[in-house]
């Protein structure tokens, strides 16, 4: 049966259609899909006709792009990056590498699945995407924005301990975050939202 | 002027500067995008940049301090709007001279500072440091030139000056009349307008937005909604102190975008400077500039 359209979930509607216009993204380029980002940003392919702008601090940025391998030492900095994002906020995986290691799948010192850590809304595969593909994404992104189906984001809160168990495994022991983010599900009343 | 239809003005007017503010920077990146050879994004994206900030989920604040001075920052841009006329609304501008809103217009910058002072950002301090030299910098010329128009004219108030303009025709536009002024009064308004070569308050690559580094959802929405009408507001300014003002709407929104085109134009050609270069290009061009002009019209010259 069709949702109820209440007051509330029409006007939720109106504003997500106005949302998926605007998404910034804060790009985190240790791996080498960054070199793929400048042709997508300028003139040849040029991003911005959709409204994907790239933004420097985590604080404003809706996206976070993890372009290619992730080591151990930089996903504790991704980590704190995502966490001071302001939700609702999107990490998408960019690149073979975040997917199942890529051509690091043997290797000791990286991550094998992002999304084991932290939750991820989009991988783009290939190794690496090109503009065409990394523009694809981007709008079957924008359309899922648009339907109001982006919600990835609420895992972290609602499944915070699974990322959290398998973060304190990788490391060997807890890690040191800023942001009480049970304490910020409840106070922004992310937990009791129904998706 | 009836108190109903000064209501209306009274909520009408930062809306109405706020949708000219959206068009104003939509124009300003489809412009940017067509220089660069993009298609760019939509007329009205900062209207989407707004609604996005506008409706996040969660709005990370850090202390009472940076939640006051946020509005104090919009609070500050607004009060000082309803002080510059505009085509049939001139009510609070018969009370308010130009003294006024050279005041009103630190309350902005004051309250941005108050308020980055609290993320404890140090890219914040680094911005809001650049702010207040900017300030300096521009504002001492800015001051000048009014000086000087206020000598010329005989009177301080705003709605003199372009009923002054309005009657004269062109050739009584501060502009012709006396172009020093006008020319130091532009870079002055370059500067205001935090446009480049006098971008070092934002400067994305270089400290990360500066005062904007630690603002998130809402906070930074309120900052965008200040910089939308701030934008119109400078323009207007400028344009009615040395462009004759505007005789109606039309006429005003014509002359906003040949003005704002003018700057963005020269915004595109430039980089960056540092911020002792700006400060010292206020100082060194703009000031004697607008010092030259007062000079001549003491002297009856210009």
């Amino acid at each position: 049966m069709a949702k109820e359209l209440t007051q509330k979930a029409a006007w939720d509607r109106v504003l997500a259609k106005l949302k998926r216009r605007s998404l910034w993204m804060l790009h985190y380029c240790t791996g080498c899909g960054a070199i793929e980002l400048p042709p997508t940003m300028t003139a040849r392919y040029d991003m911005e006709r959709f409204g994907i702008m790239p933004m420097v601090t985590p604080r404003q940025a809706d996206i976070l792009l993890i372009t290619g391998y992730l080591s151990v030492k930089t996903l504790k900095r991704v980590i704190l990056v995502y966490e001071q994002m302001q939700a609702p906020k999107y990490m998408v995986g960019f690149g073979s590498c975040t997917i199942n290691g890529g051509m690091y799948w043997d290797s000791y010192s990286t991550i094998k699945s992002l999304d084991q850590y932290l939750p991820v809304e989009m991988y783009l595969a290939g190794c690496m995407p090109r503009p065409e593909a990394i523009i694809t994404g981007f709008n079957w992104l924008i359309d899922r924005v648009g339907a109001g189906e982006a919600n990835s984001w609420r895992d972290y809160y609602e499944n915070y301990e699974f990322y959290r168990k398998n973060q304190e495994e990788l490391f060997g022991g807890p890690v040191q975050t800023y942001q009480d983010i049970p304490a910020d599900g409840r106070k922004f009343g992310i937990l009791e939202a129904q998706r | 002027m009836s108190v109903l239809s000064l209501i209306v003005w009274i909520i009408a007017y930062p809306l109405i500067t706020f949708a000219i503010g959206v068009l104003l920077g939509g124009y300003e990146r489809k412009f940017a995008a067509r220089v660069e050879r993009r298609i760019g994004p939509s007329w009205i994206q900062p209207f989407y940049d707004v609604v996005k900030l506008m409706t996040k989920k969660t709005n990370i604040s850090h202390g009472y301090m940076h939640d006051v001075a946020i509005l104090m920052l919009l609070g500050g841009t607004v009060l000082t709007l309803y002080f510059v006329p505009v085509p049939g609304f001139g009510y609070f501008a018969q009370y308010g001279d130009f003294l006024v809103i050279s005041y009103l217009l630190l309350i902005p910058s004051l309250g941005m500072a108050l308020g980055v002072g609290e993320t404890a950002n140090p890219n914040g301090s680094i911005g809001i440091s650049r702010a207040l030299q900017m300030l300096a910098g521009y504002e001492v010329p800015f001051i000048l030139t009014f000086i000087g128009v206020a000598m010329k004219n005989q009177t301080t108030s705003m709605l003199d000056l372009i009923k002054i303009q309005q009657a004269g025709g062109i050739a009584t536009w501060g502009l012709v009349a006396h172009p020093l002024l006008g020319v130091a009064a532009l870079i002055a308004l370059q500067g205001m307008l935090n446009e480049k070569p006098f971008e070092v308050i934002i400067a994305p690559h270089e400290i990360a937005t500066g005062p904007m580094t630690e603002m998130a959802g809402k906070y930074l929405g309120i900052m965008f909604i200040q910089h939308l009408i701030a934008v119109p507001l400078e323009l207007t300014l400028y344009i009615n102190l040395f462009l004759g003002g505007a005789a109606n709407w039309l006429e005003y929104i014509v002359k906003l975008f040949v003005l704002w085109t003018g700057l963005i134009s020269v915004s595109m050609v430039f980089g960056r400077f540092r911020i002792d270069s700006a400060v010292k290009f206020m100082w060194k061009i703009s000031l004697p500039l607008a010092a030259l002009g007062v000079v001549g019209i003491m002297l009856n010259i210009a």
